[in-house]
C-alpha cells in the first residue's frame, strides 16, 4: 500500500502572482472545500512537503527561490502549477522580466489552470499529483534509493 | 596498624607541602612538569591508598604522638602569625584599611585564645577520619591534584598570552599545592584550633591566587574575597573563644555531639561556625566573592570551585548537620539562606553570557543547596548533600577545565564565542556536554542527589524549601540546556582547531570525565559502602532516599547516555542538507541570505538571556538584602533565645519501594507496543474533533497512522545527521518513562526521563544551526522552564497525601489524591496545554496551519525523523493523559476506568481550548504558569500542612 497519495502535505509558494489563485488557494483549505479530508495538510515548510504548490509566473528575482524550495524538498515531490500564469506565464508572459511558467525553473507534474484557478481545481489537481507520488515514491522503492 | 594509618595521614598533609616547596624551586619547564606529575600522581595514590585502607573502618579517631603536641601548638600559632602578617602586609601595600583592621583583630582574637589554651600542653592533635573524610579526601587528592597537571599546559598558553607579566608559575604551583595541604588538614583534623588555621591558609591562598594576575580588577577582586572570608574567620574564631569559655573541649566531633544533645550555651557558637561555613561557601549575601575569583587563571577557578575552598565551607556545614538539629534558629538561618541562594542564583545565572559566570552562579545555587540539605539535618538530607558534593566537585572541575581550554583556543569566554564548538573543537565539546549534562539531567549524579533532597524535603514538611527547589530547578534547565544548544551546533564546514591542546590538559580533561562516569554508575555501591556507613554512624538510623533500584535504572541510562554523545552522535559524514533559509541562502554554512536588495545578511542568532527578568540588575539588590537580614535574624536569635524553640526530632524515615525489574520490563513492552498506537488513535481523535468543531468533516481517523507510513517512506535527509540520533534518544526515554509510569512506577522517576527526553528534542533543533529551528528550541527550553514546577508539584502532592511516589501503592489509597490534591491537579490541567503542544501554548511548533516559525523545533527534520517526532509525541500524550488519570485512582478498582475517563475528558477539553484561544506571547506563557503554579503550590502545602 503506498501512503505518499495518502497524506500529502503541500507547500504553497507564491512567486509572483496578483494574490487571486493564493486566495483559492488557501480556500481549498477552509470547511467550504475541507481539503484535509484528503490527508492534505499545508505545512509551510519544504522539508516537510511533498507537494509544491506554485502560483504565479517565474522571474529573475524568484526562480532561485523556487528552485531552492524545490531542491529542499524531501523525495519523493510533486510539482503543482496552479494558475494561468504558474502554467504559462499568463497575461504576463510577455513581461520585461517574466520568464514564462514554473516549468522554466523546476519539473512541472499537474498544470492546474484558472485565472484564478478555482478551488474544486485545486484540489483536483493535488488529487492527480499523489497518483504521480505514488508511482514516484514506488520507483524510488524499487530503485532502492533510500 | 595505627601508625600505618597515622603515617598515611602525615603523609597525606606533608607531601602537597613538600610539592609546594619543590614547585618553588622548579624554575625550568621540564622540571616543573615532571615534578608537578610526579607529586600529584603521588598525591592521588595516598588518597586512594589512604581510602581504600580506612574503608569499612567506620568512625576513628587517631592521635599523633603526645610529644609532638607542643611542636604542633607552635606551628598551627606559627601559620596563624604568618597569615595574618601577610595579610598585614598586602593590606598596607594597597592601602585597604577594611582589610587590615580585621586583620588586626583576628590578630587580637588570635593572642586572646592563645592566652585561654595556655601553652601546648592542651593541645591535642587528634584526628578523626569517616566517610565523611573519606570521601573529602578522594575529591581533594584525584580532583585536586588532577588540576595541578592541567595547570601545566593551562599556564604555559597563560604565559604566552601574558607576555607582560613576569614569570611567576613556581609562585602559582606552590600555592596550589599548599592549598591542597591545608585542605588535606582541614578535613582530617578535629581540633577546631587546627581546623581553624587550615582554614585560614586556605582563605590566604585563594585571596594570593585571585590576585595573582596582579590588575587592578584581580586586586580589588582578592581583597573583596579576604574581607568577607575574614569576617568568617572571626566568627570562627569568636566561636572557638565561646567553645572554651564554656569549658567545652575545642574537639569538632565533642562540639557538634555536645550541641546535638542541646547544650544551649552552644547555640550561638553553633550559628558562627555555620556563618563562618556560609561566608567560605559563597552564600547570599556573600555570593560576590567567588564571582569576583573569576579573574584568577582558570585552573584556579577550578580548584576553588570542585575540590578546595567552598568545599570546606560545606563539609564544615554537612559536620554541624546534626547540630542544627537542636538549635531552631541556626537551623531556619542555614536553611532558608541555603534554599535563598538555590533560587537567585538559579536565576541569575540565566541572565550570564560569561560562561565563567553562569559556572560560578551554578556553583552559587548547588552549594546553597547543600546548605539547605546540611541545615535540614536529617539522614536522608545529608544524603543528599554528600552525593551533591561529590558530583558537583567532578562536573565542576570538568567544566571549568573545558572552558579554560576552550578560552585558549577560541579566545573568549563568552557563551556566543562558544557556537559550533561541536566541530571546532570535538572531543572537548562533548567533554563539556557531559560535564553540563552531569549538572542537571537525569539519569546523572547531580539530579539524583537533588532528587534525594527534593524527598528529604517532602519528609520533613520543609515546605519553603520546596517551593524554592521547585522553581530553582526549573531555571536550572534552561540556563543548562540553552548553553549546550550553543555549543551542539553543526555547521558542516569547520574545521578542528583542538590539535593544539596540550597533552597534560587531555590527561586531566579525561581523568574528570572517567570520574564522572565511574562516579554515576558506582552511586549504588557508594551509597552501601561509604555514605550510609558514615550516616549510620551519625545518626544510628540511616537509609538511602533511592532505592537501590532506581539507581540500578539511572546507571545503565547513563552507560546509554555516554554511548551516544561518544559513539554516534556526530560521526555520520554522509552529505547533508543545507537549512532552511526561505528560498534565499547565499551560504548555508555560515546562514547567509539573501536580502529584499539583493545584498547578502547574515541570520545571527543569540541565546535567551532574559536580563529584564533575572539580570543582575534586578536580583541582585533585594536577594542580598533577605539574605543579610536572615543571617542577622539567625545570629541574634541564637545569641538571645537558642532555647526558644523546640527542635525537631528526626522521625523514622519511610522505606522507599521500587518495582521490581521484570514489572519494569513488562511496563516497557506494554508500553512500547500499546503506548504507540493508542497515542496514534488519540493524535486522530484529536484531528478529527478539531474537524469538528471548525464545521469540517476532518481526515480519516487513521490520518496521523497514514502520515507517520508516509514520513517513513521519504528519503532520509538531514541537515548534519546528529538530529536523528538526538530525536531517537528522545523517543527513547519518553518509552522508558511511560515504561517505568504504565508499571506503577515512581512518578517522579518518569518525570526526570520525561525532562531527558525534552532535553534531548532540544538539542536535535539547536544542533541544525537554523534561525526557524532555534528560535523553536529556545521557545521549547522556556515551555519545559514554564511546566516544570507544576509537574515536580505533582510528586509533591502525591508524596504529601499518599505518602508515596509510586503509582502502584496509590491503589492502595482510601480516596482519589484529586480530592486532596486538588490545587496540582489544576496546575498539571493548566501545563498540559502546553505539554500537549496546544494553543494558546503551541509557542515551539504546532500543527496548526501557518505560523510565523515556518515549524518552530521541528523545522529542519524531515522524512523518517520527523517520523520520530510524531511517535514520540504520541507517547507523550498517552503519558500525560496517564497522568491526569493519575490522580483518580484509589484503592476501588473500578477507580481505573474511572481514571481512563477523566484522561479522556482532559484530553477533549485541550481540544476545545486548542480551538478555542489564540497563541500568546512566551512571557504570558511563562508568568502565568509560574504564577498559577506558585497559588497552587501555597495552597497545596496548606493542604498537606493540614493534613
Amino acid at each position: 500500500m503506498a501512503f505518499a497519495s495518502k497524506s500529502p502535505w503541500v507547500i504553497h509558494y507564491d512567486a509572483s502572482s496578483c494574490n487571486g489563485c493564493d486566495i483559492e488557494v488557501l480556500a481549498a483549505l477552509t470547511p467550504k472545500y475541507d481539503a484535509e479530508r484528503f490527508g492534505v495538510i499545508n505545512t509551510g515548510n519544504p522539508k516537510h512537503a511533498d507537494i509544491f504548490l506554485v502560483t504565479g509566473s517565474v522571474n529573475e528575482r524568484n526562480i532561485s527561490v523556487v528552485k531552492e524550495i524545490y531542491d529542499q524538498m524531501v523525495e519523493p515531490k510533486v510539482v503543482v502549477a496552479c494558475g494561468a500564469c504558474a502554467c504559462s506565464g499568463g497575461i504576463f508572459h510577455d513581461c520585461y522580466n517574466v520568464l514564462g511558467g514554473v516549468d522554466k525553473a523546476i519539473p512541472v507534474d499537474v498544470y492546474a489552470p484558472g485565472c484564478a484557478c478555482r478551488p474544486e481545481t485545486i484540489i483536483d489537481a493535488v488529487v492527480q499529483a499523489v497518483g504521480i507520488l505514488d508511482q514516484k515514491s514506488q520507483a524510488m522503492k524499487k530503485g532502492g534509493s533510500r | 596498624m595505627e601508625s600505618y594509618s597515622v603515617s598515611l595521614i602525615v603523609s597525606l598533609i606533608l607531601v602537597p607541602a613538600f610539592a609546594a616547596v619543590g614547585m618553588l624551586l622548579a624554575k625550568r619547564d621540564g622540571v616543573r612538569d615532571a615534578l608537578c606529575i610526579g607529586f600529584a600522581v603521588a598525591i592521588g595514590a595516598l588518597s586512594v591508598l589512604f581510602s581504600a585502607h580506612m574503608l569499612g573502618q567506620g568512625s576513628v579517631f587517631f592521635s599523633l604522638p603526645i610529644s609532638w603536641s607542643g611542636f604542633l601548638s607552635a606551628a598551627a600559632l606559627i601559620i596563624d602569625l604568618a597569615v595574618a602578617a601577610f595579610i598585614i602586609c598586602y593590606a598596607v601595600k594597597y592601602k585597604r584599611w577594611l582589610a587590615l583592621a580585621m586583620a588586626v583583630v583576628q590578630l587580637v582574637l588570635l593572642v586572646i585564645i592563645e592566652g585561654t589554651t595556655g601553652s601546648g600542653h592542651t593541645f591535642s592533635s587528634q584526628m578523626h577520619v569517616d566517610g565523611l573524610s573519606i570521601i573529602m579526601v578522594l575529591v581533594i587528592g584525584i580532583i585536586g591534584s588532577g588540576i595541578c597537571v592541567y595547570a601545566l599546559g593551562y599556564m604555559k598558553d597563560f604565559q604566552n598570552h601574558h607576555p607582560d607579566q613576569p614569570d611567576r608559575r613556581p609562585w602559582f604551583f606552590a600555592l596550589m599545592f599548599v592549598f591542597l595541604s591545608a585542605m588535606f588538614n582541614l578535613v582530617l583534623a578535629d581540633n577546631l584550633n587546627w581546623i581553624y588555621t587550615a582554614w585560614e591558609v586556605t582563605t590566604l591562598c585563594s585571596f594570593l591566587l585571585i590576585g595573582f594576575s596582579k590588575t587592578q580588577e584581580a586586586i580589588n577582586n582578592a581583597f573583596r574575597q579576604i574581607v568577607m572570608n575574614m569576617l568568617g574567620g572571626i566568627a570562627f574564631q569568636i566561636a572557638i573563644m565561646l567553645t572554651l569559655a564554656y569549658g567545652q573541649p575545642a574537639l569538632l566531633s565533642d562540639f557538634v555531639t555536645s550541641a546535638a544533645s542541646g547544650l544551649l550555651v552552644l547555640g550561638l557558637p553553633v550559628a558562627l561556625l555555620a556563618f563562618a561555613a556560609m561566608t567560605k561557601a559563597a552564600q547570599m549575601p556573600f555570593h560576590t566573592w567567588l564571582l569576583g575569583a573569576m579573574v584568577a587563571p582558570t585552573p584556579t577557578s577550578a580548584l576553588l570551585h570542585s575540590s578546595t575552598m567552598v568545599k570546606a565551607g560545606v563539609y564544615l556545614l554537612i559536620r554541624l548537620a546534626p547540630a542544627f538539629l537542636a538549635f531552631p534558629f541556626a537551623q531556619w538561618m542555614v536553611i532558608i539562606i541555603g534554599g535563598v541562594t538555590f533560587l537567585a542564583a538559579s536565576l541569575l545565572a540565566i541572565s550570564q553570557t560569561n560562561a565563567k559566570r553562569v559556572l560560578a552562579y551554578s556553583t552559587i545555587a548547588n552549594l546553597g543547596l547543600i546548605t539547605a540539605c546540611a541545615g535540614v539535618g536529617t539522614p536522608e538530607a545529608l544524603w543528599a548533600g554528600i552525593f551533591l558534593l561529590i558530583f558537583h566537585a567532578v562536573a565542576k572541575s570538568l567544566l571549568f577545565l573545558c572552558v579554560g581550554t576552550a578560552e585558549h583556543h577560541i579566545g573568549s569566554r563568552d557563551i556566543e564565542d562558544m557556537d559550533l564548538l561541536f566541530e571546532r573543537m570535538p572531543k572537548l565539546a562533548r567533554l563539556m556536554m557531559l560535564g553540563m549534562l552531569c549538572m542537571f539531567i537525569a539519569p546523572f549524579g547531580m539530579l539524583l542527589a537533588k532528587w534525594a533532597a527534593l524527598v528529604s524535603f517532602v519528609e520533613t514538611s520543609n515546605f519553603l524549601l520546596l517551593g524554592l527547589l521547585l522553581f530553582g530547578s526549573a531555571a536550572t534547565f534552561l540556563f543548562w540546556a540553552k548553553w549546550m544548544g550553543k555549543i551542539a551546533g553543526i555547521a558542516q564546514d569547520q574545521e578542528s582547531i583542538e590539535g593544539t591542546v596540550h597533552r597534560s590538559e587531555w590527561v586531566s580533561l579525561n581523568l574528570m570525565a572517567v570520574l564522572i562516569c565511574a562516579c554515576c554508575i558506582l552511586m549504588p555501591f557508594m551509597s552501601m559502602s561509604i555514605v550510609d556507613p558514615f550516616l549510620k554512624g551519625v545518626y544510628v538510623i540511616a537509609s538511602a532516599p533511592l532505592t537501590f533500584g532506581d539507581m540500578r535504572l539511572m546507571a545503565v541510562l547513563v552507560v546509554f547516555v555516554v554511548l551516544v554523545l561518544f559513539g554516534v552522535v556526530g560521526f555520520n559524514k554522509s552529505p547533508k542538507a543545507a537549512p532552511y533559509l526561505s528560498g534565499a541562502t547565499l551560504d548555508a554554512s555560515s546562514r547567509v541570505f539573501k536580502n529584499s536588495f539583493s545584498k547578502p545578511t547574515q541570520a545571527t542568532l543569540r541565546n535567551l538571556y532574559l536580563e529584564d527578568m533575572f539580570g543582575e540588575k534586578v536580583l541582585d539588590k533585594p536577594v542580598t538584602i533577605v539574605a543579610a537580614l536572615i543571617m542577622v535574624v539567625g545570629i541574634a536569635g541564637s545569641f538571645l533565645a537558642p532555647g526558644m524553640f523546640d527542635p525537631q526530632t528526626i522521625a523514622g524515615s519511610l522505606e522507599a519501594n521500587a518495582i521490581s525489574v521484570p514489572r519494569l520490563c513488562a511496563g516497557l513492552i506494554a508500553f512500547g507496543l500499546l503506548g504507540p498506537i493508542a497515542g496514534c488513535l488519540l493524535a486522530g481523535i484529536d484531528r478529527k474533533l478539531s474537524a469538528r468543531m471548525q464545521g469540517r468533516v476532518g481526515p480519516p481517523l487513521l490520518q496521523p497512522y497514514y502520515d507517520v507510513r508516509k514520513l517513513l517512506s521519504k528519503r532520509h535527509t538531514s541537515v548534519n545527521h546528529a538530529d536523528t540520533v538526538y530525536v531517537f534518544s528522545s523517543l527513547i526515554f519518553v518509552w522508558i518513562a511511560g515504561g517505568v509510569f504504565f508499571a506503577g512506577g515512581n512518578f517522579l522517576l518518569c518525570v526526570f526521563l520525561v525532562t531527558i527526553a525534552a532535553l534531548f528534542f532540544i538539542l536535535a533543533a539547536y544542533s541544525a544551526r537554523s534561525p526557524y529551528a532555534q528560535v523553536g528550541a529556545d521557545r521549547e527550553t522556556l515551555q519545559v522552564m514554564a511546566y516544570e514546577p507544576a509537574v515536580l508539584l505533582c510528586a509533591i502532592a502525591m508524596f504529601g497525601v499518599a505518602g508515596t511516589f509510586n503509582l502502584f501503592e496509590l491503589l492502595e489509597a482510601e480516596a482519589p489524591l484529586v480530592i486532596a490534591g486538588l490545587p496540582a491537579f489544576v496546575a498539571l490541567m493548566f501545563v498540559l496545554t502546553i505539554k500537549l503542544r496546544k494553543s494558546p501554548f503551541d509557542l515551539s511548533y504546532s500543527h496548526h496551519a501557518h505560523q510565523e516559525l515556518v515549524k518552530g523545533v521541528t523545522t529542519e527534520m524531515s522524512g523518517p525523523t520527523l517520523a520520530m517526532v510524531e511517535i514520540t509525541h504520541w507517547m507523550e500524550s498517552v503519558l500525560f493523559l496517564g497522568w491526569v488519570g493519575m490522580f483518580f485512582l484509589w484503592s476501588n478498582p473500578a477507580s481505573i476506568a474511572v481514571a481512563v475517563l477523566a484522561a479522556i475528558a482532559a484530553f477533549v477539553l485541550e481540544i476545545f481550548i486548542d480551538n478555542n484561544f489564540a497563541r500568546v506571547k512566551w512571557q504570558s506563557c511563562l508568568r502565568w504558569s509560574w504564577g498559577l503554579t506558585l497559588a497552587c503550590a501555597v495552597a497545596m502545602f496548606v493542604i498537606i500542612a493540614i493534613l
